[in-house]
């Protein structure tokens, strides 16, 4: 589409780039090469791209409206357990999914209603859907989770710490997430390290990696610091101050990582600003009330742009809150469901728009799930959830993992309706690793618990 | 006295009594205590001494509650039933205007522990519902914490963010069980938190590692106890209610006998007899003192207290001296008179990186910015982009804008395992959306407060000592010679022959001091 601008852009970012550079000075430590970066610009415009997107859903989404029983006995005992949080029958013939491969003994699910655009994308085959996946150390049956006879995952059914352990293997205050430490093994191959975990929301741990820092960026795009770029109060020599007293190294620790993180702001924002005003604008729309549609499309220009950000691999993050629905279920989940479903929806499009689909994917992930059980308005902490990967490498049209059954104090209920994940993240991490990329021999890098389990790979990806 | 009385002095005619804080004591002990130190602040703890500053304020008469001030300015028509109109106003109002420091800066700090937020409240007159909870905080920040503690459970903004308000007894018939969501959180955020603690906020642990609080046991336990609560009187054409305590339906209770982690409630209790033994029990634990005192000592102090620290006050979390438990005012002097605030020894843990809200209050206070038709028209400063990332009572979720364990990943802070909660909320947009926001303000104000600088217009011939009051007033003096030196350099380059360019080097002295390392890092 901008292939025709390359050369001359290229020129043209050098240059910018060069001058960015000078600026953060020293002060930068990270990996800015600029060699590299002319050098990756190349591999990344010759294909071989790849993308991770994660799209996180704070507060623990309610998996038990989102892939909802549909045969006639599975959802009498949905209906039976979760009266009056359950969606009626007679509302989820739209999005009945038909999977490629049938669901065991005849049974049937069916999106939400409000998620009829990714049946769409599931019909196509290019989405499937992840059954009762959570976090857990090692396989753990129910009789070993009830005996604690196993190592079990710290702190079940806390947010925070359910978060992290979804992100990162461990509670709060773990340090390296899975998407980060994906990040660290393409560190090498990006000429430009810093692009290799691109956050669009707020600061998370996911992205962190062992050497991979999270570049932070809004859904607009890289906020220039207007102080440096002009005079400043009518001073010059004000504007240099700031720029010096924001950006020098510091002996102080906090001071010090401060100061890191506004010479990356700087020397990223000339980068980021000059590669994204390069670009058409994108036609597919997305919706701007939509505020994790928001971030997809910044997410999807940022990918548009990869050739001139030096980059062949990357890990994005974006999130959308309010899923805690302890109350109010029924009047906030579908609304949520929408806003997930379109810009998930209008994302991959985006992705098609740019002629990347087969190389970017994008899943989602949640605290926890939810009880099957009511509390009268909602629904209560649970563990096991399911979840989408969605692109077009995906060998998608299927529900992979194990279907749980409907019922309280069933074989997979460790409270409430609570699912005993029947698949791990570190199942799920390590399968989205090795679509990376990523050796076999590599994933417990990525994800260490990954050496608990015998089946590695989930399969989730056309060869 | 010390290197202080090389700046220029807050007030040229006052003789600190001999023993007195230095103006850079006075004004580092302000900026923990309260949210600024004026020249005239700076005077009064001079004068009184540290202690007798917190004595004073302690005491200090409370400014037009936020409900009032609403009621005053006519929020409480319907059409704002179903909006927050007028709550970001009133907020500013008390942070940057009441006169009464010690108590805001704590009501704030509360307010960043015992989480509601505008962003989670889906309730008519649910302005109302935030201004009677920070209402609540102001009347309870300086009594007991059980007192604390029974004044959050029931307010109807806890009742509804945490949804207790509606909780009803569970129905085997139709499988329905109570709401778990108070009864997990007041227990994992607002009172002994997941793992045991020793008296100094460590962990405790045996061979299998740390040792949990409670279990999912115990939370469906204390869900039952929370049962049966509901509004007192909800009104579609009045907001009274929303101030009043949440009131108790029998029928609504959970049947049967109870207990709350150990302590078993017999069935024959009411739901406020129960709710009381649920609350006395998690108050007296000894997790408590070290877990809620560690985290006063972040919010004010510092981000990574030693357990030594943490310990004095959780002693005197358990005991004021008289016999008494949870005394707040004790557990503030505490937090704020310890040696380890006072006089920190030097180290890569020592400070915090100030909060942006509260960057943004110090300076509003520092220039005593003033809103002439009480409009207060702020707003919320939460877009990181373009503002702070940060607004009062805007926390994304019970969780804070930030956690308490938070340790950055990937830096020289994370391998020494230092905490520090505020960088939760430091990246590449939000440091640029600071200093964006705050040139902008510094230039000419938000809404209509406008920063009146004619005051300094006289000191600004002087560029050195323009520098220096600001580094004394907002950084109390923590600037590097270097650093003041690049800024003095800075800003005389900026003509002074006009009140003007007078102005032009107030702004530029302003920003650059609140934009250097030494002043954002909080020693």
């Amino acid at each position: 589409m901008h292939i025709g601008k390359t050369k001359q852009m290229q020129r043209r970012e050098f240059l910018r780039r060069a001058s960015a550079l000078g600026l953060a000075g020293a002060a930068a430590p990270w990996a800015l090469n600029l060699a590299a970066i002319g050098e990756a610009a190349a591999a990344g415009s010759a294909g071989g791209y790849k993308a991770l997107v994660c799209v996180f859903l704070y507060g623990g989404n309610d998996h038990g409206n989102t892939l909802v029983p549909y045969d006639p006995a599975s959802h009498a005992a949905y209906q039976a357990i979760r009266q009056t949080l359950a969606t009626p029958r007679e509302q989820l013939a739209a999005t009945l999914l038909n999977p490629r491969l049938a669901l065991p003994d005849g049974r049937q699910m069916a999106l939400a209603p409000e998620l009829g655009r990714l049946k769409t994308i599931f019909d196509a085959g290019q989405l499937g859907v992840l059954m009762n996946v959570g976090t857990l150390v090692q396989p753990t049956t129910l009789a070993q989770y009830k005996a604690q006879s196993v190592p079990l995952p710290p702190k079940l059914f806390s947010h925070n710490d359910q978060q992290s352990v979804w992100q990162a293997s461990g509670g709060e205050g773990a340090t390296s997430g899975w998407g980060g430490r994906l990040g660290d093994r393409f560190l090498q191959s990006n000429g430009n390290a810093l692009f290799s975990c691109v956050n669009v929301a707020g600061n998370a741990v996911f992205m962190a990696g062992q050497q991979a820092v999270q570049y932070q960026m809004s859904p607009a795009g890289a906020v220039q610091i207007d102080g440096i770029s002009k005079p400043l109060f009518g001073s010059q020599a004000c504007a240099d101050a700031l720029r010096s007293l924001i950006t020098a190294p510091r002996s102080h620790p906090m001071e010090n990582e401060l100061n890191r993180v506004v010479a990356r702001s700087i020397g990223a924002q000339g980068i980021v600003s000059g590669a994204l005003s390069s670009l058409p604008p994108l036609t597919t729309p997305f919706d701007t009330g939509n505020s994790l549609a928001m971030q997809l499309q910044m997410v999807a220009r940022m990918i548009g742009a990869r050739a001139s950000l030096g980059v062949s691999r990357q890990v994005f993050f974006v999130s959308i809150g309010g899923f805690d629905l302890h109350d109010l279920l029924l009047a906030q989940h579908p609304g949520l469901l929408g806003s997930v479903g379109d810009a998930l929806a209008s994302f991959y499009q985006a992705t098609q728009e740019l002629g990347v689909a087969d190389q970017v994917t994008s899943f989602t992930a949640s605290d926890f799930g939810r009880t099957l059980t009511s509390n009268g308005d909602g629904s209560d902490h649970g563990w096991g959830s399911h979840h989408f990967v969605l692109g077009g490498a995906v060998k998608g049209g299927r529900m992979w993992g194990t279907l749980p059954s409907v019922s309280v104090n069933g074989p997979d209920d460790v409270g409430q309706g609570r699912l005993l994940p029947t698949t791990s993240v570190d199942h799920l991490g390590a399968s989205l690793a090795s679509w990376m990329g990523v050796s076999a021999t590599e994933l417990p890098l990525v994800m260490p618990q990954i050496v608990n389990y015998t089946t590695q790979d989930l399969g989730l990806f056309t060869a | 006295m010390n290197a202080a009385s090389a700046s220029p002095s807050a007030s040229a005619l006052f003789l600190p009594p001999s023993g007195a804080p230095t103006e850079a004591e006075a004004s580092r002990f302000l900026a923990q205590a309260g949210f600024a130190a004026t020249p005239v602040d700076i005077v009064r703890v001079q004068t009184l001494g540290m202690a007798g500053w917190l004595d004073e304020q302690f005491d200090a008469p409370r400014s037009l509650s936020h409900f009032d001030w609403l009621i005053s300015k006519g929020f409480d028509k319907a059409k704002f039933r179903n909006g927050f109109a007028g709550v970001d106003a009133t907020l500013w109002r008390k942070f940057i205007g009441s006169p009464d420091a010690l108590r805001q800066r704590v009501v704030l700090a509360l307010s960043e522990i015992f989480v509601i937020s505008m962003a989670g409240l889906p309730v008519a007159w649910r302005g109302f519902a935030v201004a009677a909870y920070v209402d609540m905080l102001e009347t309870k920040a300086f009594g007991s914490f059980r007192g604390l503690l029974e004044g959050v459970t029931l307010s109807c903004g806890m009742g509804v963010y945490l949804n207790m308000r509606g909780n009803q007894k569970g129905d085997p018939r139709t499988g329905r069980l109570p709401d778990e969501n108070y009864a997990r959180e007041v227990m994992q955020l607002f009172t002994i938190g997941l793992q045991q603690l020793g008296p100094d906020g460590r962990p405790r642990t045996d061979d299998t590692g740390p040792l949990d609080s409670y279990d999912q046991g115990d939370v469906s336990e204390l869900a039952k106890v929370f049962t049966g609560w509901n509004f007192d009187g909800a009104s579609a054409t009045s907001p009274e209610f929303m101030r009043r305590p949440m009131t108790h339906s029998a029928n609504r209770f959970a049947v049967g006998p109870k207990r709350a982690l150990h302590v078993a409630i017999a069935a024959t209790a009411d739901g406020p007899t129960a709710l009381g033994i649920a609350l006395d029990t998690l108050a007296d634990h000894p997790n408590v003192g070290p877990f809620i005192g560690r985290q006063l000592i972040q919010r004010l102090v510092c981000s990574d207290p030693s357990p030594a620290y943490v310990r004095r006050v959780a002693e005197v979390f358990a005991d004021n001296g008289r016999g008494e438990r949870g005394d707040l005012r004790a557990v503030l002097r505490a937090i704020l008179l310890d040696p380890e605030a006072r006089e920190p020894a030097p180290g890569p843990a020592t400070g915090k990186l100030r909060e942006p809200m509260l960057r943004f209050i110090q300076w509003a206070r520092t220039v005593g910015l003033k809103s002439p038709n009480e409009l207060w028209n702020v707003g919320s400063l939460a877009d990181p982009a373009k503002r702070l990332g940060q607004s009062p009572l805007r926390s994304p979720s019970v969780f804070n804008f930030f956690r308490p364990g938070y340790v950055p990943p990937n830096t020289d802070l994370g391998k020494l395992g230092v905490t520090a909660p505020e960088f939760q909320l430091c990246n590449e947009t939000s440091v640029a959306g600071y200093l964006n926001f705050m040139q902008g303000v510094i230039n000419n104000g938000i809404g209509e407060l406008k920063p009146d600088y004619t005051a300094d217009l006289g000191l600004a011939n002087d560029a050195s000592a323009l520098v220096e009051r600001y580094a004394l007033l907002l950084a109390a003096n923590a600037l590097s010679v270097h650093s003041k030196d690049v800024i003095t350099d800075a800003v005389a380059t900026i003509a002074a022959r006009s009140d003007a360019g007078r102005r032009n080097r107030i702004r530029a002295a302003t920003l650059l001091v609140m934009a250097t390392p030494e002043y954002l890092i909080q020693q």
